[in-house]
């Protein structure tokens, strides 16, 4: 009875969830290092157009990056209270801004479903899975393959 | 192999490859010393074998242990004199601490190695074959005692595998080694750009050349720990206490609302974190010794190889470098050094043909200069040809005829680091691939480095490389362009210059596609920071302080003023503003940053020119790796970040090459320069104003830095004013001072200028407004002739007085040239030395013969070189040396020093050219017709430090 109870434990997870355009995303809590407001960047020439600039975060110097523009959605309104969430992707800080945040959703790993080809006018290939809720669908994204990417460009 | 305890594994390692770091060069030492054996020496290779030995012992690690005992066994014979160590022996030796070396790098495979290659030719010198003097009874004496001090292993373990491994040991080890283990930690994060708990580095902050990849092993290892000296530790831990004192304090003066409080309380953490900043960076100090230690070794190997004699002699050993600096400066000294050996020096024969001795020198120097390091790297072999260098580079498709003809022969020279080029032959394993200067240039610019070449004929080559002595914190100039603040690292930065917008049109042109400005005689290419960076054109309106956007195609454009034009734009655009009056200000000064990485020089024009400060360069995100044109970012006082610029890429960027500037600038600079020819005696001058009424100038390369300060800068301390600066304090002195002159205005803001006297720094206070200029000088000395004004001039208009800074700082501050007293009292213990002097100029000739007169020296001088030649012939036994003018009337300075060095009778006498623009070309003709040594007038120090230094030669 309690091997059960700690194996379901160990498949949830909680999946902080955020609004990239329409499109209702998620990660892993853990994944994410804060989230905060700051949108006061430094502006870089030259830099690929999704990055929307340079900030200083208590001393390190953070990329950030407009999600909606990374994923194809068009370019998060500045105006609108937009969040920053402070992810560590291989060894770098890097700052992924998103329209709105939403909650926190406690997740089972064994009920991701595979993620569709396209969802919300995401590309499927940035997703790990779907999660199913009762009334909405979270797209889980994987933030290694989002920010990596262009790499390769 | 199991290895229990982590720690005590990784101690022997590092002690280890201590000892073995020793050992190459007390085995070299020994070989020098041949039969004198010196015994210290040979004690302390045989210890550093035996603490080898007995650790692998310990640690378990058999095959380590049985090689270090083989070599123990020969050590112990050369130590007891029964072995006279031959280069042969001493071979044999370096080959199996080389082998030691990489089996304790790879500690844990060390045991499948093989050392039977090691093993049996040292056990042959050991028990007598190889060698002949020992005897065979010897052997039986001397191997007990070394057995007794070791411990629990059996001695005899069984020999590694003896499969028949065809990749020998490389016998001549110059390259580094082939790692055997993947390379695991590639940079070393500055402390302050690590990220908080993640075990993996920081990304380089640099995208690094290929060469520096292949970074030997035990660097990479090495980089994990560090020594400090424990009074260092201890000061850094005082100085923490001190800070948290303060922030007791700071914490208790916020509580209680205590501003006047505060502001001592900032002023001491500003101490303290200075004074700490500067603890921590003397512990990444390390001595550059660490990186020369290993040349002698590959200087040998490589000299025997390629069968020629060399010396190598390292001065400076101990010059301190951060860190990071002297691990990046291994690979490309490593490259110069072989260079030196391979290209630079001739073999044996080709040196006694020459005249010179068999045996070729090679010298390392490392010293500190105007707060960089230096390391210079000289050879005295055969030098590099600047005119085969270029015909090698058109053969290669590098550089067309066209390009080739525009260019002097330090161009000519600096070919060298153009990629792809090769002077080799044939390509060979020591070099030839033309891979190499370009690559070393590549890695020394990454390092905020510049590389010089001086090269001549016959006579050898000297590499100068300097090098920031840090590269976490580094003095930047801040500029704004398109509302955002960059940095321009202070190494780059050559001068800023203020166009006004009445010379714009003027000094800006175009040539081809690109636009230059006159600056001195010669054409500097511009280059728009915002063009390069893409970003909107903009200007700081001169009225509004707004940023306003610019719409001009060309600098030199001045359409504002030509309404016709305008006036079809004017509608389409909205403004606050009067469209007009906007035009107008569009034409307003241009704020140019002439920068340079050593190769290339161009002016960059920004909108704005701000501070200059010391910042710390963090590294920019992977996804920004793409935007070449920064070195990184840092932060600002006010949190802000500002991106820091690569001067080399954003030259790229703009399709300017070294050769492209100077071609294009050739075609126009040939033009000016015949101008600049036509008048002569051309000085630069730097006005400014003491009181609102008088103008004063002074000769700008005497000029250091000029500085913007406020009146309450300034202390009064035990009657002299001195003010902080760059972390010191600097004295402060007024012309009025000395000279009977108006007093200084009695501004809020002042400007400070700052000269270099004596090797120390003085600041003149001085007001506004003040330009540089250059001008034929006709100076009058007699009319306003009084201590600290030399003469005086007319400068557009106004009577301006030369200000005779030495004479100033002379008086007031007599002890500061005590020292120079003494060295010119030392020369009158003789005759005294007499100096021809020949200057048209009678303002300099008067200047020149005071300087020798007052230093002791008897003067003759003439009025030209003709005068000055019937002088010398008269004279002829009496004159020491000649100090002459360049531009002169009858007969110049070149023609003076060609008829003296034709002359047997005076072909030895020193000849030092006085100018007012030392040119490369011209200094190359005076060397080239005999001239020693360069000045620049009125550059009394120089010029006196180098006539002493002459007469001390002759007299």
């Amino acid at each position: 009875m309690d091997n059960t109870s700690t194996q379901l434990n160990q498949n949830l997870i909680e999946l902080s969830t955020f609004l990239v355009g329409d499109a209702l995303c998620g990660m892993d809590i853990l994944t994410i290092q804060e989230i905060n407001k700051l949108i006061d960047m430094t502006s870089v020439p030259q830099a690929p157009s999704y990055v929307l600039g340079i900030l200083n975060l208590r001393g390190q110097i953070i990329t950030s990056i407009d999600l909606g523009k990374k994923l194809g959605l068009g370019e998060t309104d500045m105006s609108q209270d937009p969040r920053n969430i402070i992810v560590n992707s291989r060894g770098e800080h890097i700052g992924l801004m998103v329209k709105q945040i939403s909650d926190v959703v406690q997740a089972d790993k064994d009920k991701f479903e595979p993620p569709p080809s396209n969802m919300g006018g995401i590309q499927g290939e940035f997703f790990t899975g779907v999660y199913k809720m009762k009334n909405k669908l979270i797209g889980i994204l994987d933030v290694e393959k989002v920010l990596k990417m262009d790499e390769k460009k | 192999m199991q290895i229990e305890d982590d720690e005590i594994l990784q101690g022997f390692i590092e002690e280890s490859l201590e000892h073995l770091a020793d050992i190459e060069n007390d085995l070299l030492e020994i070989e020098e010393g041949g039969e004198n054996i010196d015994e210290d020496l040979v004690n302390k290779v045989f210890r550093a074998a035996h603490s080898i030995k007995g650790g692998a012992g310990f640690m378990g690690l058999t095959v380590i242990q049985d090689l270090a005992h083989a070599m123990e066994n020969v050590l112990g014979l050369i130590r007891s004199c029964k072995l006279v160590p031959t280069p042969e022996i001493i071979n044999v030796l370096l080959q199996s601490s080389d082998k030691l070396n990489t089996m304790i790098e790879d500690v844990n495979n060390s045991n499948d190695y093989n050392i039977e290659e090691h093993v049996v030719p040292l056990d042959a010198i050991y028990k007598g074959d190889a060698a002949p003097p020992v005897e065979a009874t010897a052997t039986e004496d001397i191997s007990p005692p070394i057995e007794t001090s070791e411990e629990t292993t059996p001695e005899v373990e069984a020999p590694p595998n003896l499969e028949t491994e065809a990749a020998p040991e490389p016998v001549a080890e110059i390259e580094p080694e082939p790692e055997p283990e993947p390379e695991v930690v590639a940079a070393t994060p500055e402390p302050v750009a690590s990220p908080p708990p993640k075990p993996k580095p920081a990304p380089k902050p640099k995208p690094t050349a290929q060469a520096a990849e292949k970074k030997p092993a035990a660097k990479v290892k090495l980089d994990s720990s560090i020594r400090v000296h424990v009074s260092l530790l201890d000061s850094l831990m005082t100085l923490a206490g001190e800070l948290v004192l303060s922030r007791n304090q700071l914490l208790q003066t916020i509580a209680s609302d205590d501003v006047r409080n505060a502001e001592s309380v900032g002023q001491r953490i500003d101490l303290i974190t200075s004074e700490l900043q500067e603890a921590i960076m003397l512990t990444r100090m390390q001595p550059i010794g660490n990186v020369f230690g290993k040349f002698p070794r590959v200087v040998r190997d490589l000299s025997s190889k390629l069968k020629k004699e060399m010396d190598l002699i390292i001065v400076g050993k101990d010059v301190e470098l951060d860190k990071t600096i002297i691990e990046s400066i291994n690979d490309p000294l490593t490259h110069l050094i072989r260079n030196s050996v391979d290209h630079g020096v001739e073999t044996p024969a080709d040196r006694i043909a020459a005249g010179k001795p068999a045996k070729g020198t090679v010298t390392l120097k490392a010293y500190h200069a105007a707060g960089q390091v230096v390391i210079e790297i000289t050879d005295d072999g055969k030098g590099l040809d600047g005119d085969l260098l270029a015909s090698k580079a058109i053969e290669k498709d590098l550089l067309t005829q066209e390009q080739v003809q525009g260019m002097s022969t330090q161009d000519k020279v600096n070919l060298i680091f153009l990629p792809g080029f090769s002077m080799a032959k044939e390509v060979t394993d020591v070099s030839g691939r033309g891979v190499g200067m370009d690559v070393v240039k590549t890695n020394l610019d990454q390092l905020g480095g510049q590389v010089d070449i001086i090269s001549e004929i016959g006579m050898g080559t000297t590499i100068s490389i300097k090098l920031p002595l840090t590269l976490a914190i580094i003095p930047c100039q801040i500029i704004m362009t398109g509302g955002e603040r960059y940095a321009i690292p202070q190494v780059n930065l050559e001068e800023l210059l203020r166009i006004p917008a009445s010379q714009v049109k003027d000094r800006v042109e175009r040539v081809g596609n690109a636009e230059v400005v006159r600056l001195r005689g010669n054409l500097l290419p511009l280059i728009r920071l915002s063009d390069v960076l893409g970003i909107e054109r903009t200007y700081i309106d001169t009225d509004s302080l707004e940023r306003q956007d610019d719409r001009r195609e060309r600098i030199s454009d001045r359409r504002g003023l030509d309404t016709e034009s305008s006036s079809e734009n004017v509608a389409t655009e909205s403004g606050s503003r009067e469209p007009e009056d906007r035009r107008i200000a569009a034409a307003s000064a241009l704020n140019v940053v002439v920068v340079t990485n050593g190769s290339i020089k161009y002016g960059l024009i920004v909108d704005k020119l701000q501070d200059s400060e010391e910042i710390v360069i963090k590294p920019l995100g992977k996804h920004l790796q793409t935007c070449k044109g920064y070195a990184g970012a840092t932060i600002m006082g006010d949190g802000r970040i500002a991106l820091i610029l690569d001067v080399t890429n954003i030259s790229i960027m703009a399709d300017l090459t070294s050769m492209d500037g100077s071609d294009r600038a050739a075609e126009v600079a040939h033009a000016a320069e015949e101008k600049i020819k036509a008048k002569k005696d051309k000085q630069a001058l730097l006005t400014f104003r003491s009181s609102e009424a008088e103008q004063f100038a002074v000769p700008l390369n005497q000029v250091e830095r000029i500085e913007k300060i406020k009146r309450s800068d300034i202390e009064e301390l035990g009657g002299k004013r001195v003010m902080q600066y760059r972390g010191g304090s600097i004295s402060l002195i007024t012309v009025d001072d000395v000279a009977m002159v108006q007093p200084l205005a009695d501004n809020d803001d002042l400007l400070v200028i700052v000269f270099n006297i004596a090797s120390q720094i003085i600041g003149l206070l001085a007001i506004g407004p003040i330009d540089a200029l250059q001008i034929n000088v006709t100076i009058d000395d007699v009319t306003l002739n009084q201590t600290g004004i030399m003469g005086s001039t007319i400068i557009e208009g106004q009577t301006t007085m030369l200000v005779d800074i030495h004479e100033i700082v002379s008086t007031l501050l007599p002890e500061w040239f005590e020292d120079q007293e003494v060295f010119e009292v030392a020369e009158e213990g003789g005759s005294v030395p007499t100096i021809l002097i020949a200057e048209d100029s009678n303002f300099f000739r008067t200047q020149v013969c005071n300087y020798m007169t007052e230093s002791g020296y008897e003067v003759i001088a003439g009025e030209d070189g003709a005068i000055a030649w019937d002088l010398l012939q008269e004279h002829g036994d009496e004159i020491t040396m000649v100090v002459t003018d360049i531009e002169m009337p009858n007969m110049n300075g070149f023609q003076l020093t060609e008829t003296i060095r034709k002359d047997a009778r005076f072909k030895d006498i020193p000849v030092i050219a006085l100018t007012t623009l030392a040119g490369e070309e011209d200094v190359a003709k005076g060397k080239a017709v005999g001239v020693d040594e360069y000045h620049i007038k009125l550059d009394k120090e120089k010029l006196m430090a180098s006539v002493h230094h002459y007469v001390k030669q002759n007299h």
